[in-house]
């Protein structure tokens, strides 16, 4: 190839012999299969793939992220390049996208994610349930000492009627009131109740992001809270007539909170503290237990929000409630203690921390 | 080779893309190209409308079937647990169920995908939209409630701050991706087009199948790529017979490197048009003084065979060159090959 101008002979009399196309002639039917079977698969998932083309799928696959890399080497068509680059992130994620069914995923969560991961924050959930008692104590003993902190630590919409003034016999009536029927205390009451404590939990756990300073204040706060109705029920001796009436949902709605809190804390922590990995890498990989660990959390507001709603009111008598309390207790204690343990070593997939 | 397609494509569309690359298990390194910041906007808009729509579904449904007759209250208690359920579920579900992609990020062609490049863990997905609510949903509420106090205006401000936090980091990413550990990436699908150094050559076997006797073919008219691609493989032994009609000295192709060549590729690549043949018309003119062209002006008939023919003889070169090692980048590293001291 010597010569130069139009309609000049080339040297051997043969057209130029490109490698790259050599190279993407043997291939080419390849990556058009490949290319349509992604293209369904990211339409419709894999199950519009047959299983011929499920177990084909890897093998392509894996061919064309080979061409690519040999490509890269030997080839200049920019078409092609990106065509490839493009093909094999499209066929990575389809090969590797979740694949499991959302109930089959519900089910993993249940027996075994979300119990594990909750063992796995057991520092944590001391630390929470810590924070909630200092409030508990700060806001029992200011509100003894003196009554006219209540207000002052309860909202107005949580206090409702109750308060400094009230007498005893009116704290006794709201504790016994009578059962106000089907829609209002399980459609209205319960709802409102769940959101504002899903709301509430998932902040405890969003929060946690700024260090966990705003974790540990929000529980305080609502330990602060409860001291204060504590303090006022035992002024007026009602205080086991009242713990039985929390109870009854308060040791699931109180457990949520604590475990949102613990997460917060946990990602808290992972920042703070990375250890041996990178803070986002550290970070990354421990926040997604501890958001599965909400996302439990927020189940147990929907049941603790029913307990309150209606519940509570249908057992109407102190050692009912007692009894209820404690079998819920218990359950919650079996179920995070006992439930997806690996029963072998290297069976099952705990992901605790 | 990320980088240089980088490079044509900045140059060509005078936008800087983020990228960032991901390793894939077999180790092999893949170049993706970070969302936007509004084509996540724009997704989460479509996203929210979607949304707001499946909430007034659900409430009809619920009230036809249980409540119809009940008071406002309730009513009201069954839209806002309506749109929590559903605000909740939406951005999980869908992730989960169309890989990482909602009906918005499916409409804008977005991608969540795991950051490490491994699977897109169900617990990535929950953990990257539970936080929607103190990002996006606290925020407004807070808003809306119109702040009154100080204490509330640093809310404000404490949550708008997380809220903007993709704006202020190199890969774009929210609360919700930093705990998930995801990313989200733009994914447009591309088309694998006929092979430019085939082009030329198949429209001379077709020329040449037409008239057998004719010496040389006449003007060729731009023959559209998507026509040739079943064809790709037929022509494949007439290519090998046919001639260049342009033919170059190895010289007068080391002065491009594998930049300008791949721009050429754009250019030839466009639809023809009256645009595009100036456009060709002017690359042709700066490649025959660049390159000392003695065979006299091109007509502008022909410019798109010249350069094609340059095209396939340049990557010809370039593509050997590549095999021994010593690629050009371009222009620049090809005049800085040429000093006497170096050989090659």
């Amino acid at each position: 190839m010597s010569q130069t101008g139009p309609g000049g002979k080339n040297n051997g009399g043969k057209a130029l012999l490109l490698r790259s196309a050599e190279f993407r002639k043997g291939r080419e039917a390849g990556w058009r299969e490949l290319d349509d079977m992604v293209g369904r698969v990211e339409a419709r998932g894999v199950a519009a793939l047959s299983a011929a083309e499920v177990s084909r799928l890897p093998l392509l696959y894996r061919a064309a992220v080979s061409s690519l890399a040999v490509a890269r080497n030997i080839v200049l068509d920019r078409n092609l390049l990106l065509y490839l680059e493009n093909l094999s992130l499209r066929a990575y994620l389809a090969v590797y996208g979740p694949r499991s069914g959302l109930l089959e995923r519900l089910g993993g969560f249940f027996r075994q994610d979300w119990p594990g991961s909750v063992r796995g924050l057991r520092r944590h959930l001391a630390v929470a349930a810590l924070a909630m008692l200092a409030g508990l104590a700060a806001g029992w003993l200011l509100v003894a000492s003196d009554m006219s902190y209540f207000h002052m630590l309860v909202p107005e919409g949580l206090a409702g009627s109750r308060g400094p003034g009230s007498s005893a016999e009116d704290l006794r009536g709201a504790l016994f009131a009578p059962w106000p029927g089907v829609i209002d205390t399980f459609v209205v009451f319960a709802n409102s109740l769940f959101r504002h404590n899903a709301m509430v939990g998932i902040l405890c756990f969003g929060l946690g992001f700024a260090l966990g300073v705003p974790t540990l204040v929000l529980l305080i706060y609502n330990g602060m809270t409860l001291g204060a109705f504590l303090a006022l029920h035992a002024s007026r001796g009602l205080n086991v007539d009242f713990i039985a009436w929390l109870s009854i949902h308060g040791v699931t709605e109180l457990l949520a909170v604590l475990l949102c809190a613990a997460a917060g804390l946990a990602v808290a922590e992972k920042i703070l503290f990375p250890g041996e990995l990178p803070r986002l890498e550290n970070l990354a990989r421990h926040g997604r237990p501890a958001a599965g660990v909400v996302a439990g959390a927020v189940l147990m507001f929907f049941f603790a929000g029913l307990l309150e709603g209606g519940f509570r009111q249908l057992i109407n008598n102190t050692p009912g409630r007692y009894a209820f309390a404690l079998l819920t207790a218990a359950g919650w204690f079996w179920y995070f203690s006992r439930v997806g343990k690996r029963t072998a070593p290297g069976k099952g997939g705990g992901h605790g921390y | 080779m990320a980088i240089k397609i980088d490079r044509v494509g900045e140059f060509l569309e005078g936008v800087k893309h983020k990228r960032r690359v991901l390793i894939t298990p077999e180790g092999i390194p893949l170049d993706v190209r970070i969302a936007g910041h509004g084509e996540r906007l724009g997704a989460f808009a479509v996203d929210i409308v979607f949304m707001g729509l499946a909430v007034l579904a659900l409430y009809l449904l619920l009230w036809l079937l249980f409540f119809s007759g009940s008071n406002l209250s309730v009513g009201m208690t069954i839209i806002l647990f309506a749109a929590f359920v559903v605000r909740n579920l939406y951005f999980v579900h869908f992730e989960l169920a169309w890989q990482g992609r909602t009906p918005g990020k499916r409409l804008c062609k977005l991608r969540v995908i795991n950051r490490k490049g491994g699977e897109l863990a169900p617990s990535a997905v929950i953990a990257r939209n539970l936080t929607r609510e103190v990002e996006f949903f606290l925020p407004l509420s807070l808003l809306f409630s119109l702040p009154s106090g100080w204490q509330e205006w640093c809310m404000l401000g404490w949550t708008l701050c997380l809220t903007s936090l993709p704006f202020v980091n190199r890969y774009h990413l929210r609360i919700g991706d930093l705990i998930g550990g995801t990313q989200v990436i733009a994914m447009p699908r591309r088309v694998l087009l006929a092979d430019l150094s085939l082009e030329a050559a198949s429209a001379r076997a077709a020329a040449l199948l037409r008239a057998p006797a004719a010496p040389e073919p006449g003007p060729v008219t731009p023959v559209k790529v998507e026509d040739l691609r079943p064809a790709v493989h037929t022509l494949q032994a007439p290519v090998l017979e046919a001639e260049p009609v342009f033919v170059f000295s190895h010289e007068q192709l080391s002065r491009y490197g594998a930049f300008e060549l791949q721009v050429l590729e754009e250019f030839l690549r466009r639809q023809p048009s009256n645009n595009t043949q100036r456009l060709l018309e002017e690359v042709c003119r700066k490649i025959c003084n660049k390159i000392g062209w003695e065979g006299g002006e091109i007509p502008p008939g022909r410019v798109r065979r010249f350069l094609t023919d340059f095209y396939t003889a340049e990557r010809a070169d370039l593509e050997r060159g590549q095999l021994f090692g010593r690629l050009r980048a371009d222009k620049n590293a090809a005049a800085e090959n040429r000093k006497p001291d170096k050989p090659y």
